[in-house]
């Protein structure tokens, strides 16, 4: 276990054009760490994380436009994917092929997130409507309404009980998923929230947005609890460590900050890339960071533990 | 002090008096006083803030004329006032991206998408500079990059329905087209390879048999399929169908985006 941040590993040219999303997943089955990235090259890939170096497994083929976001589901077995081309795509991450395709309607698949029990999949739409489809039955289940705007992120809470969706007027919405009713809605920016998650505790909510702050929300009382400013221009991505104790965001600026949760201080910022850096998350035991963006890069940080 | 070039280059072709003249000139020079020396420098620099200053007014005052110019249709007129305004404020995006509008409407395709890139290149994450070199990028043919501008674009600002309704559809449509045609000639030309080397002919024949009237029917049925296919074109009707046309027996559809906007957007931040 290292002691201190640091890059560990670079993959040059992960894709042909601008990598938008990725996500870091484990495997029930196997322990096997798996990396899903999505880019402006309509590609899907899926890369091995072994041996302290990625190894490309898939490329999977099937979206017409460039990919919007990517999520991988608790079990590591299914990658979602969802397209400029209004389709969300469901993977096998064993053996690469495409499990179904389900059309979302025109303009109504944007993030991509995978229910805690991974049965249903969250999207936001153009409506400000959140779609929940079901991974089984490939098909629309149900919809909540947040009677707003143009849904730009989601997040379910780790203990299934919320889901919060931040909109590009800068509105935070929190659902309560067992009545479906909306609990809270915030005022949190004044620009697009781009992307928001929860504590693993699912006590607290953190949102990035474009006017260049990352705000920090007590779910229960939505309290605004803390406003964190470092960053010189858009907050693209922000994520949770799996162990309560740090978020790591990432900006247009170019660069990866590590905050710690408690003190609310900037701790590490990695400036390693050349371009926005449009995706940042942990893996699953919080060790790793992984961060990709414009550059076509992806990058791999130690945490110190 | 730095010494003064001229006297390394004195030589057989100036005269020795003139550079003893010069030299007693240059002395004299040196004799002023160091204040006004100061004074001189300082007053140089005041005059360099204002400058700086008067650039950015006045860069400001050159855009909105151009816009004005640009309105009234008068869009050489309306290049020459932001070109001026470039020259004085070269970081401004704004300007290029005005600039990128009234080219495209020109139909001066080429400079139009180098003043769009600039501008992308200048504000990165401005959705509507992106737009803008898409639909250069689309005007100069470029079908495969304006799709990518137009992507890129959406992808900063997503709830802006004229990005998905007109330009990523008609650059969608556009392409449709271009794969369609490209299958078309390329069945053409195989059809047309065919002819030329029929594989009927490659047979020896028995002359009296029925085997050579069933190859030349087969021989002038491609014949006539490869006629066929010269006089159609492709088509993409409004629901996005491909459908090949006999040219004559219908209009080709008229190559215009759903809405032209004639008008140049003022870019006012």
């Amino acid at each position: 276990m290292s002691t201190q941040y640091s890059i560990l590993f670079k993959q040059e040219h992960a894709h042909d054009d601008a990598i938008w999303t990725a996500a870091w997943g484990k495997s029930e089955a196997d322990g096997s760490e798996t990396i899903v990235t999505g880019s402006l090259d309509d590609m899907v890939k899926v890369w091995k994380w072994s041996d302290e170096k990625l190894e490309l497994q898939w490329t999977l083929e099937g979206h017409q436009l460039g990919v919007v976001s990517v999520d991988i589901s608790h079990n590591g077995a299914i990658a979602a994917s969802s397209s400029l081309d209004a389709h969300i795509r469901l993977w096998d991450l064993e053996s690469g092929k495409q499990i179904k395709s389900m059309d979302a309607g025109p303009v109504d698949a944007w993030t991509v997130a995978f229910s805690p029990d991974s049965k249903y999949i969250a999207t936001g739409s153009h409506l400000g409507k959140v779609n929940i489809f079901g991974v089984e039955s490939g098909k629309k289940e149900y919809s909540l309404d947040t009677r707003g705007k143009f849904i730009l992120s989601i997040a379910y809470s780790p203990d299934g009980k919320y889901l919060a969706s931040g909109a590009i007027d800068g509105i935070i919405n929190i659902f309560d998923i067992a009545t479906g009713k909306l609990l809270h809605t915030l005022e949190g920016h004044a620009m697009p929230i781009r992307s928001l998650t929860f504590s693993p505790d699912s006590q607290l909510l953190v949102t990035a947005s474009d006017d260049g702050y990352i705000k920090i929300y007590d779910v229960q009382h939505a309290n605004l609890a803390g406003t964190l400013s470092g960053h010189g221009s858009w907050v693209l991505n922000v994520a949770f460590s799996p162990d309560d104790t740090h978020f790591v965001s990432s900006s247009s600026d170019k660069s990866v900050k590590v905050w710690d949760a408690g003190s609310r201080a900037c701790i590490n910022t990695f400036f390693d890339h050349q371009d926005q850096v449009w995706s940042v998350q942990y893996n699953s035991t919080g060790s790793k960071i992984i961060s990709a963006g414009d550059d076509r890069a992806i990058h791999i940080y130690d945490c110190p533990m | 002090m730095a010494s003064f070039g001229w006297k390394r280059k004195v030589g057989e072709r100036v005269s020795k008096s003139v550079v003893q003249q010069f030299e007693a000139e240059a002395e004299k020079a040196d004799e002023n006083p160091a204040e006004e020396e100061t004074d001189w420098l300082h007053a140089i620099k005041r005059r360099r803030e204002i400058l700086l200053e008067d650039c950015d007014a006045k860069s400001k005052r050159l855009k909105e004329e151009g816009a004005v110019l640009a309105e009234q249709g008068r869009h050489w007129e309306a290049i020459k006032k932001w070109d001026e305004a470039i020259q004085l404020t070269p970081d401004n995006p704004l300007l290029y991206e005005m600039k990128s509008q009234v080219l495209t409407i020109l139909q001066e395709v080429f400079p139009a998408v180098k003043a769009a890139e600039m501008a992308v290149k200048l504000r990165p994450l401005w959705w509507e500079g992106w737009q803008t070199l898409g639909r250069a990028q689309l005007n100069l043919g470029e079908v495969d990059l304006a799709l990518r501008s137009f992507q890129v674009a959406i992808h900063l600002c997503p709830s802006e329905s004229t990005l998905w309704q007109e330009d990523l559809a008609w650059a969608l449509k556009l392409q449709k087209q271009y794969v369609a045609t490209k299958e078309k000639i390329r069945q053409e030309e195989e059809t047309k390879e065919q002819i030329l080397n029929a594989p009927e002919l490659d047979q020896d024949y028995d002359f009296e048999s029925d085997e050579v009237l069933a190859a030349c029917v087969a021989v002038a049925k491609r014949q006539t399929h490869y006629e066929e296919l010269k006089r159609t074109a492709v088509v993409i009707d409004s629901e996005g169908n491909i459908k090949n046309v006999v040219c004559g027996e219908e209009e080709t559809e008229e190559a215009m985006p759903p809405s032209k906007e004639e008008f140049i957007k003022a870019r006012g931040f």
